[in-house]
């Protein structure tokens, strides 16, 4: 089973950053051929490109929401897409109705899309680092990756 | 207070307000527009190595990544005192025609085919690309998906890596090509032409046969004489790479053609009290106000600004449409908003067509790519034309090549002026005394802008609390009138 981990964002955006950083900790931590680990700024029809062909893809970005906190990780599902589905760029499409014109183009489409979001503080300034509320709980969310990667990929032995 | 929101806006890089307010007897007052204001750029870049900046660059947009890369790379020649080689040079330019078919392609099917095909008063939930591919059928989005996919793997395989190439050096680049990448990137040309020639063909069908649709192209509420601005080769014709920015003036006339180290000469920026945006004009035309005509220093830089800017396309095929496109608009310059989709489709063959010609060219495959820089740096210019207008990067650094300052002219920036005149021309238009204000409606006061493309905040797609766009409209007690949305909570 080919399976994706896709950061999102701006790496030098501050909280924008956020997801990136995570897949490049997942990253580091993993040897498993069947799991690619990968990081895009582009959005829209470029994310349909990106998780065609792969069973299964975990995405990680940044979130602002009205009354969040930042530093708040959610975890999220297909279900929850009505709710997010401008969190890829506006300018193109949303992840919804890129995986809804895949399918209606017979791509092969992830049977499992799961993302994970961290409430961003700042995403206007430029920096490569993060605030200090996202940078905290980036450990965290690396670990929750990777938990939902062992509960499909359980190590041997 | 009420206020009506248009959701459709989404549509749109960023997070901005548009307000919409209206007099006592229902039309419209006032329009303002502001947009969050991305920080601190100059300092992020001060101290770095000049050579890190196309590669650093390129990360403050998610959508023309490619654009900041070669504009700096360009800088970066001027910088350091150094000619590209011929091989290189054409490598940059085959890269980034491969870049603008995929951004057209996009633009067009995503963005302004919906509200064509579909039509201004489809609802929302199908004026999108399932809607033109549900219409115009199945094939045709293969043909865009598949487009756009073997062209990332030409950016890919002349700049290193997908989406963010790596091969801009000053004075060259990292890598050549051998002949049977070359081989697979002709093949890749040759089917991204007939992609360019199968898309107008949709643009003809969809919006030149209709006479409604071209009556609205035609009309005065989508209509602003301005100048244009765009570059051109030593022959003044269209060049995405390389050239002088030449302006016309809204007769068509040459009002100036500046090499890019004169950039500061001819722009100057406006600012308003109402919001952060800076709204560059010609300097010696000088700032009259948000109006068109000669006297007013407005100007677009535009797919349709480049083309009016111009004397003609050095392709044969996008050549023949550019001349079909100004014969049926009445002339050249053309001064309506709405046909910049048509223009962006011709751009589109044009590039596909430059990408024949180039990887055909026998200097392609060279492995001569680079010119080792030997003299100091000091100051550099480069300017390329991003396809939501010329971008211009300026770098000053000290003799070791470290950046002192940076100045950014990003392509969204030149049109500011012209998208707000525009919004607001549509809004005073359509909005009527007396008038139910439709979903219908709001979105033909939507159509006035998104030829433009606008970039707001480039690149920050973090999950947005609000919505990316907002419009309000608020009678003249600052009420709120109505809220229209697409299903978003």
């Amino acid at each position: 089973m080919k399976t994706l981990v896709l950061g999102l964002g701006n790496p030098i955006l501050s909280d924008d950053g956020a997801g990136i950083r995570v897949a490049q900790e997942v990253g580091k931590q993993l040897n498993d051929p069947q799991i690619t680990v990968a990081e895009t700024s582009e959005a829209g029809l470029s994310l349909l490109d990106s998780i065609a062909g792969y069973d299964e893809v975990i995405i990680i970005d940044a979130v602002q929401t009205e009354k969040g906190q930042a530093g708040q990780i959610y975890r999220m599902g297909p279900e929850d897409f009505s709710l997010t589905k401008h969190f890829t760029s506006p300018h193109q499409i949303n992840l919804a109705t890129a995986l809804e014109l895949g399918k209606m183009l017979d791509l092969a489409m992830p049977r499992k899309i799961t993302i994970f979001a961290v409430e961003a503080k700042d995403i206007t300034t430029f920096s490569e680092k993060c605030t200090p509320e996202v940078e905290q709980v980036i450990p965290e969310v690396v670990k929750m990756v990777l938990q939902e990667l062992n509960a499909k990929h359980p190590p041997e032995g | 207070m009420k206020k009506i929101m248009i959701d459709p806006v989404t549509r749109l890089e960023g997070h901005g307000k548009i307000a919409i307010f209206l007099n006592d007897d229902g039309g419209v007052a006032n329009v303002y527009f502001q947009v969050p204001e991305l920080r601190g750029f100059e300092k992020f870049s001060e101290g770095r190595p000049a050579e890190d900046m196309p590669q650093i660059t390129q990360r403050i947009c998610g959508v023309c990544p490619e654009a900041h890369h070669m504009a700096s790379t360009k800088a970066l020649d001027d910088l350091f005192h150094v000619e590209p080689t011929s091989a290189a040079k054409k490598l940059r330019e085959l890269l980034y025609s491969a870049f603008y078919v995929t951004d057209h392609t996009t633009h067009f099917y995503i963005l302004a085919a919906p509200d064509f095909v579909m039509g201004p008063d489809a609802p929302p939930a199908e004026r999108n690309i399932l809607g033109v591919i549900a219409k115009v059928g199945l094939e045709l989005g293969g043909a865009v998906i598949r487009t756009r996919h073997e062209n990332h793997w030409v950016i890919q395989t002349i700049g290193g890596r997908p989406i963010h190439p790596c091969f801009g050096l000053p004075g060259g680049v990292s890598k050549a090509i051998n002949e049977e990448e070359r081989a697979k990137i002709e093949e890749i040309a040759k089917s991204s032409v007939e992609f360019g020639k199968l898309s107008l063909k949709v643009f003809d069908d969809v919006v030149l046969k209709n006479k409604e649709y071209l009556d609205m192209v035609l009309s005065d509420t989508f209509t602003h004489r301005t100048y244009y601005m765009g570059l051109v080769d030593k022959n003044n014709k269209v060049n995405f790479y390389d050239g002088k920015v030449r302006v016309v003036d809204p007769e068509g006339k040459e009002f100036c053609k500046y090499a890019p180290r004169d950039y500061l000469e001819h722009l100057a920026e406006h600012v308003e009290p109402w919001t952060y945006l800076k709204f560059p004009y010609l300097k010696n035309v000088g700032w009259k106000g948000f109006v068109d005509g000669k006297d007013s220093g407005v100007y677009r830089a535009t797919p349709l600004s480049r083309l009016n800017a111009a004397d003609g396309m050095t392709t044969p095929l996008a050549q023949e449409e550019y001349e079909r496109m100004y014969s049926t608009l009445g002339g050249k310059p053309a001064h309506y908003t709405l046909a910049t989709h048509w223009a962006r489709l011709i751009e589109l063959l044009y590039a596909a067509e430059r990408m024949v010609e180039l990887v055909r060219d026998p200097e392609i495959t060279s492995p001569d790519i680079r010119t080792i820089p030997t003299a100091k740096p000091d100051e550099g210019v480069g300017i390329v034309e991003a396809p939501r207008g010329t971008l211009t990067h300026h770098y000053i650094t000290d003799e070791r090549g470290v950046i002192k300052k940076c100045n950014l002219i990003v392509g969204t920036t030149n049109n500011y002026a012209a998208f707000y005149m525009s919004v607001k021309k549509a809004a005073e238009d359509l909005i009527k005394p007396g008038k139910e204000i439709t979903e219908g409606l709001l979105n033909r006061i939507e159509m006035a802008w998104r030829p433009y493309d606008l970039c707001l905040a480039c690149a920050t797609h973090s999950l947005p609390g609000q919505l990316p766009l907002e419009v309000t409209i608020y009678d003249a007690q600052g009420n709120e009138l109505k809220k229209l949305s697409q299903g978003i909570s």
